[in-house]
């Protein structure tokens, strides 16, 4: 984690401000041929509804060996780039296919930088997480940021397919300072848990939140 | 007069020559065998013990503490448990009568394959209490019931010991010989004796279910390989060998079903259970039409 000096707010906010937008590459997910379903410029949404099972727009299709795959949005944003010259083509998987301009919300912004400031603590498979009780115990005492953890605490419970099987905690001691799930939630591979910050790092993230929220209109 | 556990072992190998092995060709099923031979390997039998799972948790420590690695398939097997619970610390009835097992596995699969244990382990229930003459279904992902009853609970867990190397636990609760259940259980629960009207063996039982298991695990073994010299995944949309066994155990599909991670704290939605994706998660349409995949928590039929 950065040093307080390491963190230069101008530049960074500065770059937020001339650029307020996240920029989401979409990959095949497998081999086939692809259709677009959408062109440059097109407004898109994401999954939607009270769990999320509505899709968002449709992007584009794979077919392989006659079976067609439909891939949806999953965020909202406008189409800011397509590689139409692979329409009607067969493409390996990983191949970058469009590009999703997303705008950033401040409290999307704050995440964002937080996320460069903080130790992140990420899924290790898609599944469903819960605290572990000492844990989920502690937080409730005192709240997650009284919380301090180290490498080798059993932090969080990974639930998948009715198999539970404990987290142990691998990253810098520190405090746990956000928690981006809660209990219950599924989870992609790879997404945070929870974000950890250094005891004594603890004002230099306090003011990184301060800054934003002053100066982001 | 032959030990209990020489009678386990007996009709275990009775049962490993009449098992289900279709659609598989004699290698295949020589392999699968192979794969999932440690099942068992080592039987400890109690007659009491709070939990079968904190034994095994303490037998993997006490190896680790001589320097030795546990043995896989190492099973504790208990005629009654004092302490049992079930997942969220759920309760879990039992008494003398039923069949309570633990076993380790060590975790060697790919994540892919670890997911689908809680499947093998279903599946190999299923499929020893049906040869007993009871239309056992799985409900997804591995209750196993008979006429919407529960007739077997299974608890996975993952343990990691002190020397880092990880294993499954898996716990095995079959109503067996055992009729009398709490008042809160009277309604959701049976046993063999119930659907039966006679007394089974349990030694027998419990020989039939190690023989289902050394297939089940074997199969999941046998699964990864093929995946592997395929090139494919469930992700690609593979569909598995040992899930083709399980679908044709289970009843799910189909059926009107309330989702919950926790489902008896908190039930979140209803929705129609449509069909079981290659990797293992289960597919159910809302009212509004849209369909929702969920790969954790559970479900009851309603």
């Amino acid at each position: 984690m950065p040093s307080n000096q390491e963190i230069h707010f101008d530049e960074i906010l500065g770059q937020y401000r001339s650029d307020p937008y996240n920029y989401v590459d979409m990959h095949t997910v497998h081999t086939g041929t692809v259709r677009f379903l959408v062109e440059e410029g097109a407004e898109v949404e994401g999954a939607s509804g009270e769990w999320m099972h509505k899709p968002g727009t449709r992007l584009y299709e794979m077919n392989r060996e006659r079976n067609t795959k439909i891939i949806t949005s999953k965020t909202n944003g406008t189409i800011s780039s397509v590689c139409s010259e692979l329409d009607g083509q067969f493409v390996e998987a990983g191949e970058k296919l469009l590009t999703i301009r997303h705008p950033l919300k401040k409290k999307e912004i704050i995440e964002g930088i937080l996320q460069e400031v903080l130790f992140l603590f990420e899924a290790p498979e898609r599944a469903r997480y819960y605290f572990s009780m000492d844990i989920q115990s502690r937080i409730d005492r005192k709240g997650a940021r009284s919380v301090f953890i180290q490498p080798g605490d059993e932090i969080i419970t990974m639930s998948l397919m009715k198999r539970d099987t404990p987290v142990y905690y691998t990253g810098e001691p520190g405090i746990i300072h956000s928690v981006y799930f809660t209990p219950g939630d599924s989870i992609d591979q790879g997404q945070p848990l929870i974000g950890v910050c250094a005891e004594e790092k603890l004002p230099v993230v306090q003011k990184v939140i301060t800054r934003v929220k002053a100066e982001w209109e | 007069m032959s030990s209990l556990l020489q009678r386990i072992r007996t009709h275990r190998q009775a049962f490993l020559g009449r098992l289900d092995t279709h659609p598989f060709a004699p290698p295949a099923v020589e392999k699968i065998l192979a794969y999932g031979a440690p099942v068992g390997a080592i039987i400890e039998h109690h007659t009491r013990l709070d939990r079968c799972m904190d034994r095994l948790r303490q037998l993997i420590q006490e190896e680790e503490k001589q320097g030795r690695v546990p043995a896989a398939g190492t099973v504790v097997l208990a005629d009654t448990l004092t302490d049992s619970s079930g997942r969220f610390d759920r309760a879990w009835h039992a008494p003398e009568g039923g069949i309570w097992l633990a076993m380790a596995w060590p975790d060697i699969l790919l994540p892919e394959f670890t997911r689908l244990l809680p499947f093998a382990v279903g599946a190999a229930c299923c499929r020893a209490v049906r040869q007993y003459g009871v239309d056992a279904r799985l409900k997804w992902v591995n209750d196993v019931l008979v006429n919407r009853k529960k007739l077997a609970g299974i608890l996975c867990t993952t343990l990691q010991s002190p020397s880092g190397d990880r294993y499954h636990l898996v716990g095995i609760g079959i109503n067996g010989n055992n009729q009398v259940f709490p008042t809160e259980l009277q309604s959701s629960a049976t046993s063999l004796r119930s659907e039966l009207s006679r007394e089974t063996d349990l030694a027998e039982l419990t020989g039939c279910l190690l023989a289902e298991l050394r297939w089940a695990f074997g199969l999941l073994h046998y699964d990864e390989e093929q995946a592997l010299q395929e090139g494919e995944s469930c992700e690609q949309g593979r569909d598995g060998l040992l899930l083709d066994v399980w679908r044709e155990l289970c009843d799910t599909v189909g059926q009107r079903v309330e989702y919950g991670f926790d489902i008896q704290r908190k039930p979140l939605y209803q929705a129609v259970a449509r069909e079981i994706d290659p990797c293992g998660g289960l597919v159910m349409e809302l009212e509004d039409g849209s369909r929702v995949t969920e790969y954790s928590g559970e479900i009851v039929y309603i």
